[in-house]
């Protein structure tokens, strides 16, 4: 979410004082995903402080059937700047899709799109994403 | 075959396919990725997605925030609880199958609940009554306790008695005739209330051919018709009329007194 392991600690931190402070109030959530939601809140917000990815349109292209050598190829890093890069819901869906921790249903719970939206983000998210693969790790070049 | 000839929904869930196999918490992911399994284009999807999800793994998570999470599992559902098991489909179509069964079985218990042997008989005959037309008996004026005679004189029906209860009415007609189970049956046609008796044999054990017996006057209704039914030497008596078990009942209650 944040493509910055340092202010992903911070946030981090700064949710789990808030929920410690909430549980000594007496106020812990009941909600399972509480953590995951605050946590979300604060990495958009702290997104808007600083630089600001370009706003461009990304080109689309077919997932390649080539695409997980051409991934393979690539550091865990440019992936996390590239998903914070993206819009948001986008970004959100992307990043919760591909930790891999959740249903479909708990993704649409934590995300709060409706099936098509989060098709449609993660679907688009993916042609993006192959399409700045071709770019950055050509499929000739391999 | 393409993912895009999938239909909407299925193609939808199919975009979204987990990326484990034990995240699939529901039936219709299940069936739109064994349908989406069929095109080349979601087997590049999953090889994409495995390829994403192992880089993700690489991601250090630095020592002080991973013993936070001590456990595999970082999301615990809500607890299932009486309301949610409650409001599950499967539960209440359950719930609802137990409750006809249920039901049923009421039903059956209070419409047998005041059964006795030759019940069975004795409804059979009321829907007679009800369909029966009086030309289609043998004229015979005379007192019912006059019956048993010609009963016995004629057909060769023992102990075919009217009770004492109504051997007072006076008769307009009778017959006697082979019912659907093949069992004589005397029938007749009174004055008084249009009231009709049936005679018949007592219903018997299937092993020993003995009378099941029982004691004093039973009441049976079926149809808008209602009767009273008594046992005597083998042969049972039912006096019926169209109406409810309290225009039966003085006939017997004076037979008490």
């Amino acid at each position: 979410m944040m493509g910055d392991a340092r202010k992903a600690q911070d946030v981090f931190h700064a949710t789990l004082r808030e929920a410690a402070e909430r549980a000594v109030n007496s106020e812990a959530p009941r909600d399972p995903f509480w953590l995951f939601r605050a946590a979300r809140d604060r990495c958009l917000e702290a997104s808007e402080q600083g630089l600001q990815a370009e706003d461009v349109d990304l080109e689309e292209q077919e997932v390649a059937p080539w695409a997980a050598s051409q991934i393979e190829r690539l550091d865990a890093n440019q992936l996390a700047i590239w998903i914070s890069g993206a819009p948001d819901p986008q970004r959100t869906a992307l990043a919760l899709f591909y930790l891999d921790e959740f249903s479909h249903h708990d993704l649409l719970a934590l995300t709060e799109l409706t099936p098509d939206e989060l098709a449609k983000a993660i679907s688009n998210g993916r042609q993006q994403f192959q399409g700045w693969l071709n770019t950055t790790v050509p499929h000739t070049e391999l | 075959m393409k993912l895009a000839q999938l239909s909407r929904r299925q193609r939808g869930l199919a975009l979204c396919a987990p990326i484990s196999e034990e995240k699939i918490d529901d039936r219709a992911m299940r069936g739109a990725i064994s349908q989406a399994h069929k095109t080349d284009d979601f087997v590049h999807q999953q090889a994409f997605d495995h390829a994403v999800n192992a880089l993700v793994r690489t991601i250090p998570i630095p020592p002080e925030i991973a013993e936070w999470f001590s456990t595999e599992h970082i999301i615990l559902g809500p607890p299932r609880t009486w309301q949610r098991l409650a409001r599950n489909p499967a539960m209440v179509a359950i719930a609802i199958a137990l409750g006809v069964i249920a039901g049923i079985f009421v039903y059956q218990f209070v419409e047998h609940l005041h059964d006795f042997p030759g019940s069975g008989t004795a409804r059979r005959l009321l829907k007679v009554a009800s369909s029966t037309r009086s030309i289609i008996l043998d004229p015979i004026k005379t007192d019912a306790t006059a019956l048993g005679d010609l009963f016995f004189m004629k057909h060769r029906l023992a102990h075919y008695d009217v009770p004492p209860e109504f051997a007072d009415f006076h008769t307009l007609g009778a017959r006697v005739f082979d019912d659907e189970e093949g069992l004589r049956v005397a029938q007749v046609w009174l004055a008084e209330k249009r009231m009709q008796f049936f005679l018949f044999p007592a219903e018997r054990d299937a092993k020993t051919g003995k009378v099941l017996d029982f004691s004093g006057w039973r009441y049976v209704d079926h149809e808008g018709w209602t009767g009273v039914v008594q046992q005597r030497n083998g042969v049972c008596f039912l006096a019926a009329l169209r109406g409810r078990e309290k225009d039966l009942a003085p006939y017997i209650a004076k037979a008490k007194q």
